[in-house]
């Protein structure tokens, strides 16, 4: 890299905030989404928004690409940089600015976890409610990036309905305030375009979130099923009694097995558990969870265990949020998949992703936010075994074509990245993609801005399909990935 | 343009549009601000919508969308119109996935239609609109709410698809039919307070609720406006869940203000009376009153239509919900200062509302001026209703923030002509 424009990134960030050697660049080659990897020719940590601005500016002047990264525990690979590019690690953005009790908003840097604002708030009773499984450490600005969900989200909605406003340094430089802490902010809804565009529209560097109070009332049950099915038909019934609980999951068999493997919640040894979480007012819930109890055991439930204290709900939920992970204890590789159908088409869907799993060889765990059809398959490979890797891919490729043919989505909140752009015109017409496009150039006509991410691309001159594996150069160090 | 040119220029367009029966010359009941229109237009299908929008983009025609023609009055004088296109014939709920708690409705379908046939099967889009005849349309890009906004938020809460007509003549899906998805930009959030800016609403998919089991209103009434604060305030922290929280004030002729507080409960019947109990003895109010049934809904419907229903400008604004006492102070100064009347109707835990000021021309303006001048208390203050010869004094839409060349980039990316709501913003 030029030594002269290095130079001027170090006199924005500091010597210590810019890391250019082949081994420290090696942290940031990937997210979460370990099988897209790409070392980028820069990572800088600024610890300022004008510092953000400045890097971004400079990126404009060199005509350098850059991708903001939060904490790296992204699933799409949105994250990923690209090659020849910055990235700009806002980890050193991490302050929490202002906690407003008496206005339940809480103003944060993006570097912030998510669930440092709930322990800021928690001993006044308050919480913030999005709760991605990766909350201990995911950051706000990736969360903002995302528009994360998370298993409360089936009432609470997602990161769009607890962001209020937020400062943004777009991609040629400029900072602006978008949205406001006050209601109403007059013209088109820019912060809800902004989250969830997945890094492309610009950088969040100041954000103000709502906070909720505590419900007076929790009450948790898991429920045992003898099939995928039966425990499907529990989910419609409950919704169709009109009660919207704050949180639905559910986990089949091999998902239960991993979970149990790893951290013991002690759930049953059946084919499909399911998580069912009311919150409200304390009469409200005592009614509706007897209903809810009630529903379960007419659909078939072989078992109820109600979670007694908050020590028994966490360890229920320890058992569900450690499932991903969990994966590790019963097969040496898995790909994560994130789709949606239409709750109603469940059943349906889940059977054909049994057929596939009969057809591929490869096990499939399931783990999924029932209440609102996200599903989660986890496709268990092992990388050593030659093709196999290729053949999860194809596996998860195929589980999205099903979504889609029920009329749901490619991605319910892990995002569409670098690991799903092909996916997007299965998704959408050639013309819904150029009108997105359009926006996309309004805010970034030079195209530095998470380049590659979202929209699909005309691959490669080469280029195949498939896991990545490093190649021996990269091992050394010495040669980036194109 | 004159009406045989617009005619003309249908019939090189699409002779389809004129034979379709949904072109008339324009009246004076559908000039906006005396700006008359040449003619209205009435696509009965998407794809004629998208035609007709991209037609008039390679003409350069001026084009407002119109819905229920409830809110046409919001906004700025504009510029010039040549068309009035409606979007009344595209009426229809397409979908209602009850199962999924899901409807697609087309943009032209009024709310009240849409909820008589959700209620089929006791579900609903938990919106409330000011006016009979709000379309779903008009109501996403004004993003319309009210009461039940405390619990169920604005329609772009709602909103999980839309499907646009843009105008080049695109017809564009964005979202889904799933109230989970982050598959690609959220162009429906971009066109929620847009105004018909950027392009047409064809139809929307949004996440319903069920009906709840039964309701009743606590009608709270206080004498000052600490006392009303502070319930407002006690309410905001417990652990009450309303699925209404909303405050009405008025100054009129009187020395005393009126200041109560409506705050309604939706949901089991035990879980009701428990919330009631605990909220008498949060509220130091003068009076309580429980209403419910019949009545309920009556005064609801009178709460939410109070400020169109009299004379004056009437202003939306925001303010951060503990600093209710302060924008208590500011409209009861407003109402000293020479205001006929004066009244506020908002979300007392959202800190979102209206006010209704009446009085002579400079009386309005000068109230305008008053609610900007103090923008630690109030802010977003945008002129919805007024009097041209107010409008065209006091700033409708308020200083525009940093961000608007980005909307002026996004509106050309959008609407490159300029032909959608030229001179009526906000962009």
């Amino acid at each position: 890299m030029d030594e002269r424009l290095l130079s001027e990134f170090v006199r924005i960030c500091g010597a210590d905030g810019v890391l250019h050697e082949p081994l420290q660049l090696l942290t940031y080659e990937c997210d979460a989404l370990p099988h897209l990897r790409m070392l980028p020719a820069l990572v800088v940590l600024p610890a300022s928004a004008s510092q953000v601005q400045a890097v971004v500016r400079l990126c404009n002047r060199a005509g350098m690409p850059f991708v903001a990264r939060g904490h790296g525990t992204g699933l799409s690979g949105g994250a990923l940089p690209v090659a020849g590019g910055v990235v700009i690690a806002l980890s050193r953005l991490n302050r929490v600015l202002d906690v407003d009790l008496a206005n339940r908003q809480v103003t944060v840097e993006p570097g912030v976890t998510n669930l440092e604002i709930t322990r800021r708030v928690a001993p006044d009773g308050y919480y913030y409610a999005p709760d991605p499984s990766s909350q201990q450490v995911c950051s706000i600005g990736g969360n903002v990036a995302e528009n994360s969900g998370g298993a409360h989200c089936l009432k609470y909605g997602f990161t769009v309905h607890h962001v209020l406003a937020f400062d943004a340094v777009l991609p040629d430089g400029e900072i602006v305030h978008l949205g406001s802490p006050m209601a109403d902010t007059p013209g088109p809804d820019l912060v809800g375009l902004f989250v969830g565009s997945e890094g492309t529209l610009g950088i969040a560097t100041k954000i103000v979130v709502r906070i909720v109070r505590r419900p007076e009332s929790v009450q948790t049950l898991l429920a045992a099923f003898d099939s995928i099915d039966a425990a499907g038909g529990a989910v419609s019934a409950i919704i169709a009694e009109g009660i919207i609980p704050s949180a639905v999951e559910m986990m089949d068999r091999l998902a239960i097995q991993a979970a149990e493997a790893a951290v013991h919640p002690g759930f049953p040894s059946v084919d499909a558990i399911l998580i069912v979480e009311l919150d409200g007012p304390a009469a409200e819930v005592r009614s509706l969870f007897q209903i809810v109890e009630e529903t379960c055991r007419r659909q078939g439930a072989t078992g109820i265990e109600i979670a007694a204290d908050d020590q028994q709900r966490a360890r229920i939920w320890k058992g569900r949020k450690a499932a991903f992970a969990a994966m590790g204890r019963v097969s040496p590789n898995y790909y994560v998949q994130d789709g949606v159908v239409p709750r109603t088409r469940l059943p349906e869907v889940l059977r054909r992703i049994r057929t596939l799993e009969a057809r591929s060889g490869l096990r499939i765990g399931n783990v999924f936010h029932a209440g609102d059809g996200n599903l989660h398959p986890l496709i268990c490979y092992d990388e050593r075994v030659p093709g196999q890797g290729d053949r999860a891919v194809e596996v998860a490729a195929e589980i999205l074509s099903y979504c889609i043919e029920a009329g749901g989505s490619i991605t319910g909140e892990h995002g569409v990245g670098a690991d799903k752009t092909e996916s997007m015109g299965k998704m959408f017409t050639a013309g819904d993609l150029e009108v997105m496009q359009r926006v996309r150039a309004a805010f970034d006509p030079r195209k530095l801005c998470n380049p590659g991410k979202i929209f699909p691309a005309p691959r490669l001159c080469g280029e195949v399909p498939g896991t990545y594996r490093q190649r021996p150069v990269e091992q050394a160090g010495s040669a980036e990935r194109f | 343009m004159s009406l045989p040119s617009v005619l003309s220029f249908l019939q090189s367009c699409n002779p389809a549009i004129l034979q379709s029966g949904g072109v008339r010359e324009a009246g004076p009941l559908d000039a906006i601000d005396g700006v008359q229109p040449r003619a209205l237009v009435e696509p009965d299908s998407p794809e004629m919508l998208a035609e007709l929008l991209a037609c008039s983009s390679r003409e350069r025609l001026s084009i407002v969308l119109r819905g229920g023609g409830t809110k046409l009055g919001w906004g700025g004088r504009p510029a010039g119109i040549d068309l009035i296109v409606s979007t009344r014939r595209l009426n229809r709920v397409l979908a209602h996935a009850h199962g999924d708690l899901t409807a697609t409705v087309e943009a032209g379908a009024t709310l009240g239609d849409v909820n008589r046939e959700l209620a089929r099967h006791h579900q609903w889009l938990p919106l409330d609109t000011s006016f009979d005849g709000s379309t779903i349309g008009g109501m996403i890009a004004t993003n319309e709410s009210g009461p039940v906004r405390h619990r169920h938020g604005t329609p772009r809460d709602l909103l999980i698809g839309i499907r646009l007509a843009t105008t080049d003549g695109l017809l564009v899906n964005a979202g889904g039919r799933v109230v989970k998805n982050v598959a690609g930009y959220d162009l429906g959030r971009l066109m929620s307070g847009s105004f018909g800016s950027l392009a047409a609403i064809v139809s929307a998919t949004f996440k319903l609720a069920p009906l709840p089991p039964a309701s009743t209103t606590l009608v709270a009434t206080f004498r000052d406006r600490q006392a009303m604060a502070q319930a407002v305030s006690a309410v905001g922290s417990s652990q009450l869940e309303p699925a209404a929280f909303d405050l009405h004030v008025a100054h009129e002729s009187g020395p005393a203000p009126h200041l109560t507080l409506l705050i309604r409960f939706a949901t089991t019947a035990a879980a009701i009376d428990a919330q009631i109990d605990d909220a008498r003895r949060l509220l130091a109010a003068d009076h309580i009153d429980l209403v419910t049934g019949a009545h309920e809904s009556e005064l609801w419907r009178d709460h939410a239509r109070r400020l169109w229903t009299a004379a004056g400008a009437v202003v939306r604004v925001g303010w951060p919900p503990a600093a209710l006492e302060g924008v208590l102070a500011l409209v009861e100064r407003i109402g000293r200062e020479g205001a006929s009347a004066i009244e506020l109707v908002g979300r007392a835990g959202v800190g979102a509302g209206s006010v209704r000021v009446s009085g002579d021309t400079t009386t309005q303006v000068r109230a305008v001026e008053h609610l900007r001048a103090q923008r630690d208390v109030i802010g977003n203050v945008v002129v919805l209703r007024a009097d041209l010869a107010v409008k065209e004094r006091a700033d409708v839409w308020g200083p525009p923030g940093d961000a608007v060349a980005l909307l002026r980039a996004v509106k050309t990316a959008l609407d490159p002509a300029g032909i959608l709501n030229a001179g009526r913003g906000p962009v």
